[in-house]
């Protein structure tokens, strides 16, 4: 089911009213059953995924918290970490290894080579297994309590604002808020319709409208000139951005509406001025998964210069994976890691210059955020491309061709319109970036007649302008 | 924040929006009316999709003829939706002596047209026939949404439309000629649009024809060229396509076939795409068809 639907606005209006109006213990019920039947109305069958990774990591983390030896303790962490990736490396990775598998044979000279498995990815696999594993693992290295109610639990897995495209919650805050009945409140009714209707907007006008022209010149790279490539590269970083960070504002501004306060996703990415920055500042929720799961347990920072280079390399090889059972996400993760190592070499260099000082100019910070900006956007061809083969040959067309002409799409009117849009995004995130519109749940410095209006636009742009495509691109994750 | 205060707050802003909602979409229907020439006083009327929008320039008709000219063009348009349209011309502009009616080598395939080509009836869904066809081509929700929230019957190349039709500006805007190279390429890969010619769409070609035809209306069914390259590998489905758009022609008596691929197919300059033609493109045919219209005492 997605957000932009009359599905779900049916489905969270009657879960919003019985929710409010039901005792403590049938509203933890109800919103469960609503998690799955949200889910349910894409597959039924793959719902029995989401129930049996969070009955294991349930009983996994009561035997966690009975056990005092540490050796039980471990042997029960490592079932649940193995029989609750089983699924998401079934379903995402066999067809990847069988790929690589035959690529080996056939080089190594064999005939025989092994058929593709018949596999459709069940939506939002991922996130919801990262949630519930983060649960297991928090009782494990005890950073919360076991929680013993099976609805609680089963809520906090599936809970539908949430449950196929983020934010990954942590039991620290999201299970912890259904402890408590929440009520109607005015306030987070405001709050949470205003960030549902801004994400709608970056989702329905923005994303889905530069998917048109992106995916136009990623199907052909090679009948394309560079500046075209280039532009279709800049529209598909806004395209990404407005498409998950648009489908994070309408889950947590869902959640805000029930009276839940999920984590922020996305905080102005693109204005990251390193690259370390942008990880703080793009899905806040998987990169500050791996920083606790992956990075902190390898011994994160505090380790010898090559051990950290080491858990760099991995931490971002493992995000890129992730992402995606093929080598342009492996590639995209591997050019964050070498983004991260140059950046981390240029600050040395510029401390045994003793040029440190330029690092508090305006001009360098401007300097570090268009770089970051390039880099990422340069990162973003090996994500967006088709293969490899693809993205190396993007990457050598950028600067050729130049002489060719300009592609504009199958229209040049809606070529316009989006790069207007992409200009309506860039100034509101600045006035986000200086508080002067709201950001997450900040309080904004301009008055309610400006707001008024600014929700009328863009409430009129989704009526006008509002694509309906079929998902997110963070789906298949 | 008081209960009442924030639910009359709440009904300000859904009125507000109800009412901006009503008044923009009557101010773009209004401009799309002027766009298309409907509900204006015209003598003649063109009806087809791209092909013709771009191939014909009305205000040069307007100026050679001193007749107002009517050009209902729709992106995408099979032969059932253009059937819609001439229904919906002949409703709104009853002075209608001649139809001219843009006809290619896919004219009767319905393959590579929108399937979804009900779509773009949505500004006109106030029209009883045109909600019809648009009840029974779309889902409820879609249905509703379109009923309830009147702006989301437009996107931007209606809402482009409409203020050009406030500007009164039909220029074609598809600058440049077509890239051969990439063409030849295309060809050879075996990506271009087939013919398919569909008894269906055959059948509601004629039923069209006989509307206009119990209406007293003359028709030209007009070939805006499309490039040679295209025909020639097209080969034997053109010419039988081609010989039936003129068989039926002769059907009626108050049909023509004005078939003007010869000799400018083979001119690649007036190219925009293999289809579609330029603005020099659009001047160079669009003096054929008007010299056709005098020598032929149309006007």
């Amino acid at each position: 089911m997605l957000f932009n639907s009359w599905e779900f606005i049916i489905l969270f209006t009657i879960t919003s009213i019985l929710y409010f109006n039901a005792s403590y213990k049938l509203g933890v019920l109800l919103l469960l059953i609503s998690s799955y039947a949200f889910y349910m109305y894409w597959r039924w069958d793959f719902a029995v995924i989401m129930l049996v990774v969070t009955l294991i990591n349930y009983f996994s983390g009561i035997r966690i918290a009975k056990s005092k030896q540490h050796k039980v303790r471990q042997l029960w962490l490592f079932f649940a970490l193995i029989t609750s990736l089983l699924p998401l490396l079934y379903f995402k990775y066999a067809n990847f290894f069988v790929a690589n598998l035959n690529e080996i044979l056939t080089v190594a000279g064999s005939i025989d080579t092994f058929s593709y498995f018949n596999l459709i990815l069940p939506v939002g696999i991922s996130f919801f297994t990262f949630q519930a594993l983060s649960y297991t693992l928090d009782v494990y290295f005890g950073k919360t309590k076991v929680e013993k109610n099976i609805v609680r639990f089963g809520t906090f897995v599936a809970f539908f604002p949430q449950l196929v495209a983020g934010p990954i919650e942590r039991s620290s805050n999201l299970l912890a808020q259904f402890k408590k009945k929440n009520v109607f409140n005015k306030s987070y009714f405001l709050e949470g319709s205003k960030l549902f209707i801004w994400g709608l907007f970056k989702k329905v006008v923005i994303a889905d409208r530069l998917a048109i022209y992106v995916d136009g010149i990623y199907e052909n790279p090679e009948i394309h000139s560079g500046p075209t490539l280039i532009v279709a590269t800049l529209f598909f970083a806004f395209q990404i951005y407005c498409d998950f960070s648009g489908y994070s504002d309408m889950a947590i501004g869902t959640a805000r509406i029930l009276g839940f306060k999920l984590m922020q996703n996305f905080n102005l990415p693109y204005f990251a001025s390193s690259i370390s920055d942008f990880w703080k500042r793009w899905h806040i929720s998987l990169s500050s998964w791996f920083g606790d799961y992956v990075y902190r347990p390898l011994g994160g920072s505090r380790v010898n210069y090559l051990k950290w280079l080491r858990n760099i390399l991995i931490v971002f090889l493992v995000s890129g994976f992730w992402h995606g059972a093929n080598w342009t996400f492996i590639i995209w993760g591997l050019l964050h890691a070498f983004f991260y190592f140059f950046e981390s070499w240029g600050n040395l260099i510029l401390e045994k210059l003793h040029l440190a000082k330029i690092k508090d100019t305006l001009v360098y910070r401007i300097f570090k955020i268009v770089s970051v900006f390039i880099a990422v956007c340069y990162a973003w061809i090996y994500f967006r491309s088709n293969s490899l083969s693809d993205a190396f040959l993007i990457s050598n067309k950028l600067f050729s061709n130049w002489d060719a002409p300009f592609f504009f799409g199958s229209s040049t009117v809606s070529f316009v319109l989006s790069s207007f849009l992409i200009l309506v995004l860039i100034i509101f995130q600045i006035s986000q970036y200086y508080k002067f519109s709201s950001l997450y749940f900040s309080k904004p410095k301009s008055g309610w007649q400006l707001q008024f209006i600014w929700y009328l636009f863009l409430i009129f742009g989704i009526s006008l302008f509002g694509l309906s495509s079929n998902s997110f691109i963070y789906f298949q994750f | 924040m008081h209960q009442k205060s924030f639910i009359l707050k709440l009904t300000a802003f859904v009125l507000v929006f109800f009412l901006l909602d009503f008044f923009i979409s009557l101010f773009l229907l209004n401009g799309l009316n002027k766009y298309y020439g409907l509900g204006e006083k015209t003598d003649i009327a063109l009806v087809g999709h791209s092909h013709l929008m771009l191939g014909i320039d009305k205000e040069s008709i307007e100026n050679e003829t001193g007749v107002k000219v009517a050009k209902y063009t729709r992106e995408g348009v099979n032969v059932i939706d253009r059937k819609i349209m001439i229904k919906q011309l002949l409703t709104s502009n009853t002075d209608i002596k001649t139809l001219i009616y843009g006809v290619d080598a896919w004219t009767f395939s319905s393959e590579g047209l929108s399937s979804n080509s009900y779509k773009l009836f949505y500004p006109f869904l106030e029209d009883s026939a045109i909600d019809d066809y648009i009840y029974n081509n779309s889902t409820t929700s879609e249905y509703l949404t379109k009923k309830i929230i009147r702006t989301t019957r437009y996107d931007e190349l209606l809402f482009s439309s409409s203020i050009r039709g406030y500007l009164h500006k039909w220029t074609n805007l598809k600058f440049g000629t077509i890239d051969l190279e990439k063409l030849k390429s295309n060809i050879a890969n075996n990506q271009y649009r087939k013919i398919e010619n569909s008894k269906y769409n055959i059948k509601i070609f004629k039923e069209t024809l006989t509307l206009l035809k119990k209406k007293n209306i003359k028709v030209i069914l007009l070939y805006v060229p499309t490039i040679d390259l295209l025909s020639n590998v097209l080969d034997l489905k053109y010419d039988m396509t081609i010989n039936l758009i003129d068989k039926i022609a002769l059907e009626y008596d108050n049909v023509e076939f004005l078939n003007l691929q010869e000799p400018w197919s083979h001119n690649h300059k007036i190219f925009y795409d293999p289809i579609h033609l330029n603005p020099k493109g659009q001047v160079t045919i669009t003096k054929e068809l008007n010299k056709y219209l005098k020598s032929h005492g149309y006007y």
